[in-house]
């Protein structure tokens, strides 16, 4: 046997006595391969070196070595020796030694041969393949001392290392580092420069060793005791210059050597992602792992842009465009023949079939791309569900999803599973079995299986598991980027499920990993930074867009783009700012639509729908369906294309809005006299300034305007004062808010509602009006044309409807004269028309108490002195099917806020307008004219005679009223249309009543000679009925 | 003169490797010819497959520890019975089940890395 075999015998021995114990036996090294007296002169110079360190401990260790060397021969005396230096650092141990024995010595003997139940550690010399003869009898000596102490040391054995580290630490006995400076990436090379220049001339070499890390540059550690070693060792070196030699101090020393030692687990299906270059951030796919050459070829989604391969290809010019990053697409092979790429097909080592273009391989439209394994990063990959979705092409099965499963499954943090959790085996044997988490031990999880037969519980690796929920479920998400909302799950599909989040009402997908069972209904995340659910926000780019779903680190905003729904996912830092102004905008029919009214689409992709309005913006409306599914039931349409939808009546919040709602209404304001001349702008104000609650009084019962605070602008009557704050019910939102004293003035309300008090219903004033619209609604549409001349009739109407007595005057007058046809004269008198005090002595209420059902038939004289109340009497026949009038009494009642009231006088007043009645066909019928009347199947002329109180009509059959009366309802009859020639009968406008002459017929217009006044109008067809021949 | 040091790498690029039992860093042809100085019982001059079985690539940083007796970096590291040579700080793999098995065969004592 050579000497080397004995040397490597040797090593073995001090291996196994170093690693056994640490490493205290570097002597031992030497005694082994220099013979016994290089043995004993290593001892001694250990010893020396030890000395120092473990004064305490010499005499102990002196008086073990006595011990020992009584006992054993010159060699194991010195082995045992060593052993004890060593030892003697490790100060803990050696108590638990003396307790165990007497004799130290054949404790650490047996430490030196430890059990075999940690497999690893057993030796045993005997066993040695080089066996050395004259070392045959102390094998057999350590044989026996294993025998009888090798048990009790492997747990000794188990701690060893982290006291035995300690027991490392440098001391200022040991060599020192220092740190060179060198050229940079040469570090390793000048580290073994080093190593070769002490193996060429070790005698002149004193430096202890040279350390290049990986991640210091430009820099090598050499250990020596002195400066001027480390010096001599460095001359010559090319890789060294400069004359700096840096000592590092003993505390830092460890932090020298302590690299942590990352584990790469790189195998095949790993999810990685690219550091660098174009595909940085890229997730990617392992296939293939080159060890010897440290590269991996992964699998990507290219991001090639053809065209710019194509033109390179041919040799053009490539413009290089270092911002531009293609977008991951999959490579198409057509398409890129298309543009007469070369595309062939190759094989790879494993015969795999690939296409190359250009040196690149594509298989399935993935690029498999040969890379240094340190451009890539395989640490903490959690692939996100969107990017796994788009890896998966379509037509892979779900084994493909298995493998990543593996692979998300080696992020999951400890502590994954709990008791209890409902889980499934998605691999081996028992795949597919459910159960139940009865306990988790380091790796495995104790599981409780549901099926029969099986042991109660069996222990599976977490690896093989996955969480397992039904459909039903109700679940929380606790990691990625849905983190924080919470669902029901309504599709399992493998690991994957879907839920309904609570918050937006959409489906979500996340992994069955990121969730747990929970009972709780969180909105989840709904607000980072300033912004939060529902908000709408302005963008960096100008466009805007209403916030419908938080997630961890972004937002998903609907964009305020009509019919387009697109969502975009925007980071916090790219939302420039919340937008929260109070707009109102114009709909269809030039309402005015403000936020909470509620419309309805009539045009566009989204047609049919209807909600609340959430936002609006640059003609935009953000409308809240809930039964929209999705985008969080947010809908944005153009407000051009929706129509307010009657919202009054359930919600009578909308006063202003019903102003606005209610074209003829506002327009007056147009008109100088009748509102303007009236001191008490209140009401005209708050009409032309929509919803703003408008009330008076002063404190419990008065009515007060918000100044400051989150209700500021608004109006309401105080319902309760309770000191530093009061309750103030607001007339705009129907409901009571608490207002600190100090943010509210009562002034504002009470001198211009002085009037308003007169109501007696403050709160309600504001609600007559809302009734009303759903009549005039229609205005526009029936009589475009003539809407302003109909404002101009509705002024005192209006007005009437906020003061009673004021406006009321003019119509009054006009209607004494029960003749209709004077309607078209009455903005004559509008302006004259005083502020009639009469109309301030009755109380609304009395007036409309005031029989509203008989008046009618008293047309043209009042009963009592309240005009208001007969107003409307001569022009309620024609209100349509009995509407007004019965609700009129009831809804007067104080803490009605349902607006009815108004109707009556809405109707009074809408005589003039074709609309009343809204959708009624044909409420507007007057006597005299022809009309078909529409009943069980049979049809006939008829001609109105009379308009009956309830709404309906008398009605003469026959061309020329000769035949029997019956009496019809408006939605049975139909204005007979007439033609050119024709003597008609204006049944809206200003000039309703009227007669004339058609002489022409314009598309829908008709060309009118009124009779009175031989003037020539314009006029809509729909307003125009032949007159009966009489 | 104290023991005879092991092999020193004769490149320092890609082809270097550490032994995944002693940290002994070479070229994969110096182990694919004369094994690992440390620990023989691997035989890789005989088995070019146990090179990579029982080597890697993947280590973070050298020493050439001239030494080892009397160095401290050496002891830190548990190296210091080791034969002076070029060695790597640390390695990340742990050494394979079947090699784990031949060292216990060995008597030889086998700490796999720690994972942090």
């Amino acid at each position: 046997m050579s000497h080397r075999g004995i040397d490597r015998d040797d090593d073995d021995d001090d291996y196994m006595d170093d690693e056994q114990v640490a490493d205290f036996e570097e002597e031992e090294d030497r005694r082994g391969r220099g013979g016994r007296k290089r043995r004993r002169s290593g001892f001694i110079d250990d010893d020396a070196e030890e000395v120092d360190e473990d004064e305490e401990e010499e005499d102990d260790d002196d008086e073990d070595f006595d011990a020992r060397g009584g006992r054993r021969r010159q060699y194991k005396k010195v082995s045992a020796s060593n052993f004890f230096d060593e030892e003697a650092v490790v100060d803990s141990d050696e108590e638990e030694e003396e307790e165990e024995g007497e004799d130290d010595f054949i404790v650490e003997g047996g430490a030196d041969l430890p059990e075999e139940d940690d497999g690893r550690r057993m030796r045993n010399r005997r066993m040695l393949p080089h066996h050395q003869e004259d070392h045959e009898d102390l094998e057999a000596v350590a044989r026996s001392i294993q025998e009888r102490y090798g048990r009790r040391l492997t747990d000794y054995d188990e701690e060893t290392t982290d006291v035995e580290q300690q027991a490392l630490l440098p001391s200022v006995r040991d060599p020192k580092l220092w740190m060179v400076k060198c050229a940079i990436g040469h570090e390793r090379e000048t580290a073994v420069c080093l190593m070769q220049k002490y193996i060429n001339r070790p005698s002149e070499f004193q430096i202890r060793s040279a350390i290049a890390l990986d991640h210091l540059k430009n820099y090598i550690y050499v250990e020596a005791d002195k400066e001027a070693h480390v010096r001599e060792a460095c001359k010559g070196l090319r890789n060294i210059f400069g004359q700096k030699i840096t000592l590092v101090p003993i505390r830092e020393m460890t932090d020298v050597l302590s690299v942590e030692s990352k584990a790469i687990d790189l195998a095949r299906d790993t999810w990685v992602r690219m550091k660098i270059g174009t595909y940085k951030g890229d997730l990617a796919k392992v296939v293939d792992v080159d060890n010897v050459r440290q590269r991996v070829t992964v699998k990507l989604i290219p991001r090639i842009d053809l065209q710019a391969l194509a033109n390179k290809l041919e040799g053009r010019e490539v413009v290089k465009k270092k911002a531009f990053v293609p977008p991951p697409r999959f490579m198409n092979v057509d398409e890129a023949r298309e543009l007469h790429i070369r595309v062939e097909h190759r094989r790879d080592a494993y015969g795999e079939r690939f296409d190359a273009i250009g040196g690149m391989m594509f298989k399935d439209g993935f690029l498999y791309k040969t890379v240094s394994i340190k451009s890539i990063s395989a640490q903490n990959i959690k692939p996100s569900f969107d990017e796994l979705e788009k890896f998966r092409k379509p037509g892979e099965s779900g084994d493909g999803d298995v493998a990543s499963l593996s692979t998300l499954f080696a992020n999951r943090k400890k502590g994954h599973f709990m008791k209890g959790d409902a889980i499934i085996v998605v691999k081996g044997d028992l795949k597919n079995l459910k159960g139940k988490v009865e306990k988790v031990d380091e790796d495995n999880v104790h599981i409780r299986p549901e099926m029969e037969g099986l042991p109660k519980t069996i222990a599976v690796n977490e690896k093989e598991l996955c969480k397992y929920f039904e459909p039903g479920n109700h679940v929380k998400v606790v990691s990625g980027a849905q983190e924080g909302a919470t669902g029901m799950v309504v599709k399992v599909e493998q690991h994957v499920l879907i839920l309904i989040s609570d918050t937006t009402k959409e489906h979500i997908r996340v992994f069955a990993d990121d969730v747990v069972e929970s009972s709780e209904v969180t909105t989840g995340v709904t607000r980072i930074g300033d912004y939060e659910l529902r908000d709408l926000v302005l963008l960096d780019n100008m466009s805007f867009g209403v916030i419908i779903r938080v997630e961890s680190e972004a937002f998903h905003v609907l964009k305020g783009i009509p019919d387009r729904h697109e969502v975009v996912l925007v980071k916090l830092r790219e939302i420039k700012c919340k937008i929260d102004k109070k707009i109102s905008v114009q709909d269809r029919f030039k309402n005015t639509v403000s936020s909470k009214d509620v419309v309805r689409i009539v045009d566009g992709s989204s047609k049919g729908k209807q909600g609340p309005v959430e936002h609006i913006y640059r003609g935009v409306l953000f409308i809240f369906d809930r039964h929209h599914l999705e985008h969080a039931g947010f809908i944005c349409a153009k407000a051009q294309s929706c129509v307010v939808v009657g919202g009054s009546r359930s919600s009578g919040d909308r006063n202003g809005d019903a102003y606005s709602r209610f074209p003829t209404l506002r327009s007056p304001s147009r008109i100088p006299p009748s509102p303007r001349r009236f001191p008490r702008g209140g009401p005209m104000d708050s009409g032309g300034r929509h919803r703003g609650g408008r009330g008076h009084d002063g404190l419990a019962g008065t009515t007060v305007k918000v100044r400051q605070g989150p209700y500021k602008g608004y109006r309401g009557r105080v319902i309760d004062d309770k000191g530093a704050s009061v309750r103030v019910e607001l007339e705009s939102q129907m409901k009571v808010v608490t207002v600190d004293r100090n943010h509210i003035s009562d002034n504002v309300a009470i001198t211009p509602y002085r009037d308003t008090s007169r109501y007696g219903m403050g709160s309600e004033t504001p609600m007559h009006p809302s009734r009303t619209p759903l009549h005039p609604y229609m205005t526009p549409m029936r009589d475009p044309g003539a809407t302003p001349i109909h404002d101009g009739m509705r002024t005192p109407m209006r007005d009437r409807a906020w003061n009673p007595y004021t406006p009321m005057s003019p119509p009054r007058d006009n209607w004494e004269d029960g003749n209709p046809g004077s309607w078209g004269a009455s903005p004559q008198y509008q302006p004259g028309s005083p502020p009639s005090r009469p109309y301030e002595a009755p109380t609304p209420g009395a007036g409309w108490a005031s029989t509203p059902g008989g008046n009618y038939s008293e047309a043209g004289t009042p009963r009592d002195s309240s005009a208001y109340a007969n107003a409307p009497s001569p022009y309620l026949p024609s209100t349509p099917g009995g509407q007004p009038m019965t609700p009129s009494s009831a809804s007067y009642l104080p803490g009605t806020p349902g607006g009815q009231p108004m109707t009556p006088g809405t109707g009074g007043m809408d005589m003039m307008s074709p609309v009343l009645g809204g959708d009624n066909e044909g409420p507007w019928f007057i006597p005299d004219i022809l009309v078909n009347v529409h009943r069980a199947g049979d049809e006939s002329v008829g001609v109105i005679r009379e308009v009956l109180p309830d709404g309906s009509y008398k009605v003469a059959l026959g061309s020329s009223g000769n035949g029997e009366t019956i009496t019809a309802l408006p939605n049975e009859m139909e204005a007979v249309v007439p033609r050119k020639s024709d003597k008609i009968k204006i049944m809206g406008g200003v000039l309703r009543g009227a007669t004339g002459k058609l002489i022409g017929v314009d598309g829908t217009d008709g060309i009118v000679k009124v009779d009175d006044t031989l003037d020539v109008k314009i006029l809509d067809l729909v307003l125009l009925a032949k007159l009966a021949q009489s | 003169m104290a023991i005879a040091p092991a092999q020193i790498p004769t490149s320092f690029g890609h082809e270097l490797r550490a032994c995944l039992r002693c940290r002994l860093v070479k070229t994969y042809d110096q182990f694919r010819e004369s094994g690992c100085e440390n620990c023989q019982f691997f035989k890789m001059e005989e088995d070019h497959e146990r090179v990579v079985e029982c080597t890697t690539p993947n280590f973070n940083g050298i020493i050439s520890v001239m030494d080892p007796t009397r160095s401290w970096a050496a002891r830190w590291l548990r190296i210091a019975k080791f034969a002076p040579g070029v060695y790597t700080l640390a390695v990340s793999e742990a050494l394979p089940e079947e090699m784990q098995a031949i060292c216990e065969d060995e008597r030889v004592q086998y700490m796999p890395p720690k994972r942090l």
